[in-house]
């Protein structure tokens, strides 16, 4: 119950009732202040006011109880009723239709009644004003009739004099009621339309998370309600976001800790290796020492791009987009390449010329672990043709990087198998950040081109 | 002599690292946790940090570190290799070097940090000169005469030598010694280093010292 009194139904049934009742209450007050206004100004009241019916069936009674009645009798008949109706006037007509008395009468009576004249009287009187009733005198109606008049504004009920004086006044106050009724339901409806906005735009509101905000509940009514049922999916959300991000945060930790576990050993082993080196060995020794050492690197490789490809085909890898200069990028990954491939007497051609745009949206860490990955796979794979270039260039429709050796191509049995995955990662990295990229690669050596439509 | 303070749980690896260090002439201090680490902190040169100990993670010692002494060069060495466990440490760290490594790399990255942290007050010999980094003074060995230089030569010399070995791109040597962004096509570096070869190379067609690196940058190896 008290849930539906701060319903808004209940306070729009409230205001229709309040209309109703104000309705109503104008016609009473208007009433009364007739009544009082009326016996201010000396009108009768109410109740001596008599209705038409009443009138012609006493006139009837009366006429038809008297007998062989005389000519003071009817006078005293006649007095009587004009002192209980003072605007009636009445007047006798005998058998043989002549005038016997008359009172109160205005108007000029004929002193000989014709059938003609009873006939034309009739007529002209019936439904009329005034208010005239005719009745024989006696059961017999051997003594002619008697008629009393009155006009019938006698008559008026009060309910029609309210129309006459105050009816212009029951409009405007009808009219102004239902306007009042208009308006306040105007307001109501706009008070609930603004409510209703507000709501909408609270609910578009996003925070930081990129979740809706909850809104503060103000009134417990239906759209109260719906507030709360918002709020309650706003939680949810946030709910199912954070243990989204808990077990991301899992999935991640998980994937650290596996590759740590891997890495940790192969440190080992790479400190056993080492200290093997301090012995005297063979140089079958020492070639066996350095391929445990390539295996470890190649190994530390593998668990490195299996973790980020897992990471990566999940989309759980953190991607942030920034707008870099990506000449200035390649230059200063080629800066810590350079002694690596120097070390490899690699010959290294860098030729980063001007291209038509150089700022790249992509994310630093990812197109560094492009780059990383293709170098990477120059200079394990390609050592048998000694050279790297690395050259910008802008085409017809794209800015490009060209990263190419002289290597035996990757299609060459000592390309090792795991290069698969690197390549893997380069190409998902690449689409994820809008850019495009191909591979040329025979037995003279391989060229990728990383492009960026213009 | 250079005192390392090496925090690593695992036994092996420790002992390895400890012995490959002490051989080419470190003082190390190898501790299995960092729970006594506060008692060391002032007497050490570096600091070298696994992330996975017991009690204290490699995070948390280092920013404890770094909260007590500032200057204290810290190198992280751990097999956590994700981007995340990268940028956090280098947060606060001068480096961060995953496992498995190799021992020279470590040592070459000792280094480093030691001349920028101008740990080493050695008297650096590269070619024909005598650099004294940390009186900033530059003595051509043969004629045993001292090199004077401008300060925005000074600037760019000495940035070298705190980065021995490492290649510099030109926006790098420049934004950090102009202290402003590096715009493409501007001459001002070329032509500091072209004066600055006049001064230091015994040939500046042919210089030995400041190396040109094609398309990337300069190096001044030792």
């Amino acid at each position: 119950m008290k849930r539906f009194l701060r319903s808004l139904l209940a306070k729009y049934m409230l205001i229709i009732f309040m209309a109703l009742i104000l309705l109503q209450l104008t016609y009473f007050m208007l009433a009364l202040v007739n009544i009082v206004g009326m016996n201010l100004a000396g009108h009768p009241p109410l109740d001596e006011k008599f209705s038409e019916e009443e009138v012609e069936q006493e006139w009837h009674e009366a006429a038809s109880n008297m007998k062989n009645v005389s000519k003071e009798e009817m006078s005293e008949h006649f007095s009587k009723w004009s002192e209980k109706y003072t605007e009636a006037s009445m007047f006798w007509i005998d058998e043989n239709g002549k005038l016997i008395l008359e009172k109160n009468v205005e108007e000029a009576l004929p002193q000989e009644w014709t059938s003609t004249f009873a006939v034309e009287f009739i007529k002209e009187r019936y439904g009329g004003d005034p208010f005239t009733v005719i009745a024989f005198v006696g059961t017999n109606k051997e003594q002619g009739f008697i008629v009393t008049e009155m006009p019938r504004s006698a008559f008026n009920p009060p309910i029609v004099d309210i129309y006459d004086k105050y009816g212009s006044l029951l409009t405007i106050g009808v009219v102004v009621i239902i306007f009042l009724f208009i308006v306040v339901s105007f307001l109501f409806f706009r008070g609930i339309r603004k409510r209703l906005l507000q709501l909408q735009e609270a609910m578009e509101l996003r925070d930081t998370d990129g979740l809706p905000i909850e809104v503060n509940i103000m009134k417990k009514d239906e759209i109260g309600q719906l507030e709360n049922t918002f709020n309650q999916m706003v939680t949810e959300l946030r709910d199912s976001k954070r243990r989204e991000k808990e077990e991301e945060q899992l999935r991640r930790e998980l994937i650290a800790n596996l590759s740590h576990d891997l890495r940790t050993p192969l440190t080992k082993i790479r400190a056993q290796s080492d200290s093997l080196k301090q012995e005297d060995l063979s140089t079958d020794g020492k070639n066996a020492l350095q391929a445990i050492d390539s295996s470890i690197y190649n190994t530390a490789r593998l668990i490195d791009n299996l973790m980020s490809y897992t990471l990566l085909s999940a989309s759980k890898y953190t991607f942030e987009p920034k707008k870099i200069d990506i000449i200035r990028f390649v230059r200063e990954s080629l800066a810590t390449w350079y002694p690596s491939f120097e070390e490899a007497n690699f010959g290294i051609d860098v030729n980063l010329a001007p291209i038509n745009d150089a700022k790249w949206v992509v994310d630093p860490l990812w197109f560094g672990r492009i780059l990383d990955n293709l170098f990477q796979n120059v200079l394990r794979h390609a050592k048998s043709g000694n050279y790297i270039s690395v050259k910008t260039k802008t085409t017809e429709h794209y800015d490009v990087i060209i990263i190419s050796d002289r290597g035996a191509g990757m299609n060459h049995p000592s390309y090792e198998k795991g290069i698969g995955i690197g390549l893997s990662i380069v190409d998902m990295m690449v689409k994820e950040m809008n850019l495009e990229w191909d591979i040329d690669s025979n037995e003279k050596g391989t060229t990728i081109r990383i492009k960026r439509s213009r | 002599m250079v005192r390392v303070l090496y925090v690593e749980d695992d036994g092996e690896i420790g002992e390895w690292i400890t012995k490959d260090l002490t051989d080419r002439g470190y003082e190390v201090i190898w501790l299995p946790s960092g729970n006594k680490i506060d008692s060391y902190i002032s007497m050490v040169d570096i600091v070298i940090l696994d992330i996975m100990l017991p009690g204290l993670d490699g995070f948390s010692l280092g920013r404890r570190i770094k909260k007590e002494k500032e200057e204290l060069p810290i190198l992280m060495l751990s097999a956590r290799t994700a981007v995340e466990d990268k940028i956090e440490g280098l947060d606060f760290a001068e480096d961060y070097l995953t496992k498995p490594f190799h021992p020279d790399e470590l040592a070459a990255r000792i280094e480093v940090l030691l001349r920028r942290f101008q740990k080493r007050n050695d008297i650096l010999d590269i070619r024909h000169l005598r650099v004294y980094s940390k009186d900033m003074r530059i003595v051509h060995k043969q004629t045993n005469e001292e090199i004077l230089l401008t300060g925005k030569q000074y600037h760019l010399f000495f940035y070298f030598i705190r980065h021995l070995n490492q290649i510099l791109t030109k926006e790098q040597l420049y934004e950090s010694v102009w202290g402003e962004t590096f715009l493409e096509g501007d001459k001002t570096l070329m032509v500091h280093i072209r004066y600055l070869r006049e001064k230091i190379e015994l040939n500046p067609a042919k210089p030995t010292i400041i190396e040109t690196i094609r398309g990337i940058g300069y190096r001044v190896k030792l």
